[in-house]
């Protein structure tokens, strides 16, 4: 299992207020499988891959990626497996304007201080295929161009599992079934991991697995251990 | 409206807390001037009224010209006879009130600054002082002191000081402690009270006077008498009633402190100026960053003038406030600046701190006027915005995107700036109109510099940038050139400080330089003789006491004075012909030893027509107009001597200036001779101190550094705010891109790297506006410099280098804020910020 997470609570404000976005999660997700999670909004989906990438902490429950167990570690250490380990997809793509389509998709590996596997990134700028797009910035590319940077970016540091939150959300239809080939890809070519969170019922067939959320509960689809 | 504006104000507390301090520290130094100043002028007023209370008429030296180290000539003691003889007085009496005496303790260490012999007067009622404890002096040898100095120095009825003045260093015991009009101290300097005899005689004042006082008999007119008394001494003197005498003295206190004033208030202008441009950039950024609620603002039908006194209501409030902030820590300051004047030896008299309402009212008008220029064109730049900005996301308004008059404009503004320095600093008009030009000048070339700069962020960032290693100094140098016109307008904050500060320390690197230069080329002596603190007069008795050390084979005084020709006030120097060019050699220096009572020599390119065989016509100090024949021109590359130079015996006689400023020595023996010489200065003239010529230079160099160092305190509050400036923008770029802050978070960057990046930016910012400023410091520099003859431009590259690793630092700390800030960002709020 490359992501487990049990028995995870996550709750916000407290009495009458609380508001339980999850409501006693285990989830288990294998290595090289592309799993959709769906659910209409306030059902938790957003709040489980959030807590499943470390982005935020579980009121209770464990969470580990690739043998990390991720609700023990400090900022620093969160921000490294954050950095080493897990690679993410934004539906705003949120690619920095100052930098490249190149620097963006480098940015993890910068930020490691790691030189960039050339080979491998030659292999990504062709898989992405962004060949002709490298030295120009977000601003000129279009939105299906911006999100297929944020895609190698996530690959680039090979993580072990890539989470990607709604992202064809902003894209048209060309432009989104571009992008989750490119996620199919990644899990079939490269082994990837993918974590995709959607309402998108056409979006979610691409996966292998579809966990259907609804009150912070698992409904439907891959619970414990399968 | 207003309940937009105040809910948007309250939502946006701290960059309204730093935008308002911005103004306010402007607005404290302006309100702490006229608190200070008024609170000594009025404790002056109290003294000088309550002084001349009881006495009717008072003749002191006339308008004439200012004598040696300022002082006015004493009358002869046979104006107090004609007074005496004048119909309607019943009684006078004269006294001596001298600056030119130092006061030491028993160890012969010195006290205060300068020091003040007085005369006691034998009827009370002229008496300005008044005996605290023990009596007044009434036999020669006894003397009574401030208590001020007592308290410092621990002196008690009975001790002894010692007092040099004009004569030898002498012991007198204290028999009494005393108080001006109920105040301990006259500004600091130690006051020593003598019996008349002894007064004038220690001060070199023998049958002479400094001020003569007179009571009329009863009923009559002290006006009737003091017209009488005007017609009979003529115009060498000033007959004034009582209260027109305590109105003119107050009058000259003002007068003096009104130069000080001036100098405060103008650096507050500095600090003010430097807020605008703050308050400019805080409101232009913020203003973009609000497009959105001003379209939905428009959406809803708020008409453009509601938007723009929506954001100009802002300023107006952030002005008040500002202002209100700032009088209040104005007059802290105020108490703040009496502390300090007299941790340094000036302590000033004050009877209650003086709040004018005047104080209270320019306060607010400044700081509400500049809060609110500074705005305006932010505020007209919101009314541009569109109601369809409400509904497009992401809409920014146009601020990145300058006016193509941005270019053309700051062109205009560096030549405009440049004429109208130019125009000041050649031109022939009054002093203050000049200053005046020549500062707006330097304001415009500020303004134009700082339009001009956002074209010079990307490559001077990119330089400055370029060792900053990594990923994170990548992202600080791009950030930094994203917005070129914010950065910019950060920066000129800073730049208006540092180029002061540039320029102030190249003006003292010249004229330490021109120093140098005088006495290393000049001055033959191997030895100076000054006073201690550097440029005061000393008895001329010195010299001749130097002159009998064995090893000392010629002394050479040299006195300094004022002269008038015609309106004009000119600076003169007295020689003795016969050594003066042995032991000093400066163009056509050699001459000087033609000299005698009634000729001059002149310095080269001082006034045409004063030509070899004309006669110059000058007015002295004791009131006489002396003609002076031209014997020849110098040309003194020293600048040791001024425009006019006479022999010292007539600057004794005709000029009332029969001290000396410095005595150059020659002789042989080296440091032994040197010890020798002090030795005999130390037990007779303790004023005075004898220097190599390298350790006069130092020493002189240290007076200029003193100088630097009050103009460096006074720059560093327009540099604190403009640091406010850069935790500002900082604070508010950060807010803008608070959805990358979260991304860069959630991808991997750690909250170190986070901190590094924006402390990389705010030094990148800082050294950007420590760049400019020291460009722009040197340019103004060498354009201030160039009607000044001869005068040795020295650039401190040492010292603009330092300037520069400040600006940096500053930078970093500039950072601590803003950095904290944005490490701190909770990821998942930051990526789901609009």
């Amino acid at each position: 299992m490359i992501v487990t997470g049990s028995d995870l609570r996550r709750t916000y404000g407290t009495g009458e207020a609380a508001v339980h976005a999850l409501d006693g999660v285990d989830v288990n997700i294998q290595q090289g499988r592309f799993i959709a999670v769906m659910g209409p909004s306030g059902s938790g989906k957003s709040t489980l891959m959030h807590v499943l990438a470390g982005l935020d902490r579980p009121t209770s429950g464990t969470v580990a990626i690739d043998g990390t167990e991720v609700t023990r570690l400090d900022d620093k250490a969160l921000t490294e497996l954050r950095r080493d380990k897990v690679g993410f997809i934004f539906q705003a793509f949120n690619l920095l304007p100052i930098l490249t389509a190149e620097e963006n998709i480098l940015l993890p590996l910068s930020l490691a201080g790691r030189s960039p596997d050339r080979e491998w990134v030659d292999r990504l700028i062709d898989t992405v295929d962004l060949r002709d797009r490298l030295t120009h910035r977000p601003s000129e590319l279009s939105g299906g161009q911006q999100q297929r940077v944020a895609v190698a970016r996530a690959l680039a540091s090979r993580p072990a599992v890539i989470f990607a939150d709604e992202p064809t959300g902003n894209l048209d239809s060309s432009s989104s079934r571009e992008v989750l080939e490119l996620l199919r890809k990644a899990v079939d070519e490269f082994g990837q991991t993918v974590v995709m969170v959607t309402h998108d019922h056409d979006a979610a067939k691409i996966a292998d697995e579809i966990i259907e959320m609804a009150d912070g509960k698992i409904v439907n689809g891959h619970g414990p251990a399968a | 409206m207003t309940r937009v504006v105040l809910r948007g104000l309250l939502a946006r507390r701290l960059r309204l807390g730093l935008t308002a301090f911005a103004v306010a520290l402007g607005v404290t130094l302006v309100a702490g001037t006229y608190v200070f100043t008024d609170t000594i002028n009025a404790s002056f007023d109290t003294i000088f009224t309550k002084a001349y209370e009881k006495t009717d008429v008072v003749v002191s030296p006339g308008d004439a010209v200012n004598g040696q180290d300022d002082n006015r000539a004493p009358m002869p003691a046979s104006v107090l006879d004609q007074v005496r003889s004048t119909g309607g007085i019943t009684n006078a009496e004269g006294g001596i009130f001298d600056f030119g005496a130092t006061v030491l303790t028993p160890k012969g260490k010195k006290i205060g600054q300068g020091g003040i012999v007085a005369s006691r007067r034998d009827n009370q009622r002229y008496e300005l002082f008044d005996v605290a404890e023990g009596k007044l002096p009434s036999t020669a040898g006894q003397v009574a002191i401030d208590k001020a100095t007592a308290d410092r120095k621990h002196l008690k009825v009975g001790d002894q000081v010692l007092i040099a003045a004009q004569t030898p260093k002498q012991a007198f015991r204290i028999v009494g402690i005393i108080r001006i009009q109920g105040v301990d101290s006259l500004g600091g300097s130690p006051v020593a009270m003598l019996t008349l005899p002894e007064a004038q005689r220690i001060t070199g004042k023998v049958g002479k006077l400094d001020e003569i006082d007179a009571t009329v008999r009863k009923g009559t007119d002290p006006q009737t008498v003091k017209r009488e008394l005007t017609a009979k001494l003529g115009p060498s003197v000033h007959v004034r009633t009582g209260k027109e005498e305590a109105a003119s003295q107050s009058k000259d206190i003002r007068d003096n402190l009104g130069f000080l004033q001036t100098a405060l208030l103008a650096f507050a202008g500095i600090s003010l100026f430097v807020g605008a441009f703050i308050i400019f950039n805080t409101f232009s950024i913020t203003v973009a960053q609000r497009a959105r609620e001003f379209g939905l603002l428009r959406t809803l039908g708020a008409s453009r003038a509601q938007v723009l006194r929506s954001v100009l209501g802002e300023g107006l409030f952030l002005g008040f406030a500002g202002a209100v902030i700032g009088i209040a820590l104005g007059i802290g300051l105020a108490a703040g600046l009496r502390a300090l004047f007299k941790a340094i030896g000036f302590e000033l008299p004050s009877n209650g701190t003086v709040i004018a309402s005047r104080t209270i009212i320019v306060s607010i008008v400044v700081g509400v006027v500049v809060t609110m220029l500074a705005t305006l064109a932010p505020a007209i730049r919101a009314t541009r915005v569109p109601p369809v900005a409400a509904l497009r996301e992401g809409f920014v308004a146009s601020t990145g995107r300058r006016s193509r008059l941005a270019f053309p404009a700051s062109i205009v503004m560096l030549l405009g700036g440049l004429v109208l320095m130019a125009l000041g600093l050649f031109g022939t008009g009054s002093s203050n109109r000049d200053l005046t030009l020549v500062g707006v000048g330097a304001g415009l070339m500020f303004l134009g510099t700082a339009l001009v700069s956002p074209r010079l962020v990307p490559p001077i960032a990119g330089l400055i940038g370029a060792p900053m290693r990594g990923i994170t100094g990548r992202l600080a140098r791009e950030n930094a050139m994203r917005q070129p016109g914010r950065t910019a307008a950060t920066a000129a904050a800073l730049m208006v400080g540092v180029a002061l500060v540039a320029f102030a320390s190249i003006f003292a690197a010249s004229a330490r330089k021109t120093i140098h230069d005088y006495v290393s080329n000049g001055s033959h002596a191997q030895f100076i003789v000054q006073n201690t603190d550097g440029f005061s007069s000393f008895s001329p008795l010195a010299a001749k006491r130097v002159a009998q050390v064995p090893g000392v084979t010629k002394v050479s005084p040299i006195r300094f004075f004022q002269g008038e020709v015609g309106k004009n006030k000119v600076g003169m120097t007295s020689v003795d012909p016969a050594t003066f060019p042995d032991l000093y050699r400066g163009g056509g220096t050699g001459q000087l030893r033609t000299l005698q009572p009634g000729s001059a020599y002149v310095s080269k390119g001082y006034r045409d027509d004063h030509h070899p065989g004309a006669v110059v016509r000058v007015k002295t100090a004791t009131g006489q107009t002396v003609p002076l024949r031209v014997a020849g021109t110098y040309n003194d590359k020293g600048h040791l001597l001024s425009d006019v130079t006479i022999a010292n015996t007539q600057a004794a006689t005709d000029f009332a200036a029969g001290k000396d400023n410095y005595v150059f020595v020659a002789g042989t023996g080296g440091k032994a001779t040197q010890n020798a010489i002090k030795a005999t200065l130390k037990s007779d003239f303790p004023q005075t101190e004898a220097l190599t010529n390298q350790e006069f230079i130092d020493d002189q160099a240290g007076q200029i550094d003193q100088v630097l160092a009050l103009i460096y305190a006074l720059l560093a509050l327009a540099i604190i705010v403009s640091l406010f400036g850069i935790v500002n923008t900082l604070v508010l770029s950060i807010t803008e891109r608070t959805r990358e802050l979260g991304m860069l978070r959630a991808i991997g960057t750690s909250r170190r790297q986070v901190r590094k990046m924006i402390r990389y930016e705010a030094i990148i910012t800082a050294m950007l506006g420590g760049i400019l400023g020291a460009v722009l410091g040197v340019v103004l520099a060498l354009l201030v410099s160039q009607p000044l003859d001869d005068f040795k431009l020295a650039i401190p590259f040492g010292s603009l280098i330092a300037l520069l690793i400040l600006s940096a630092v500053a930078g970093v700390f500039a950072a601590v804020l803003p950095a904290r800030r944005a490490s701190k960002l909770d990821v998942l709020e930051a990526l789901a910020y609009e």
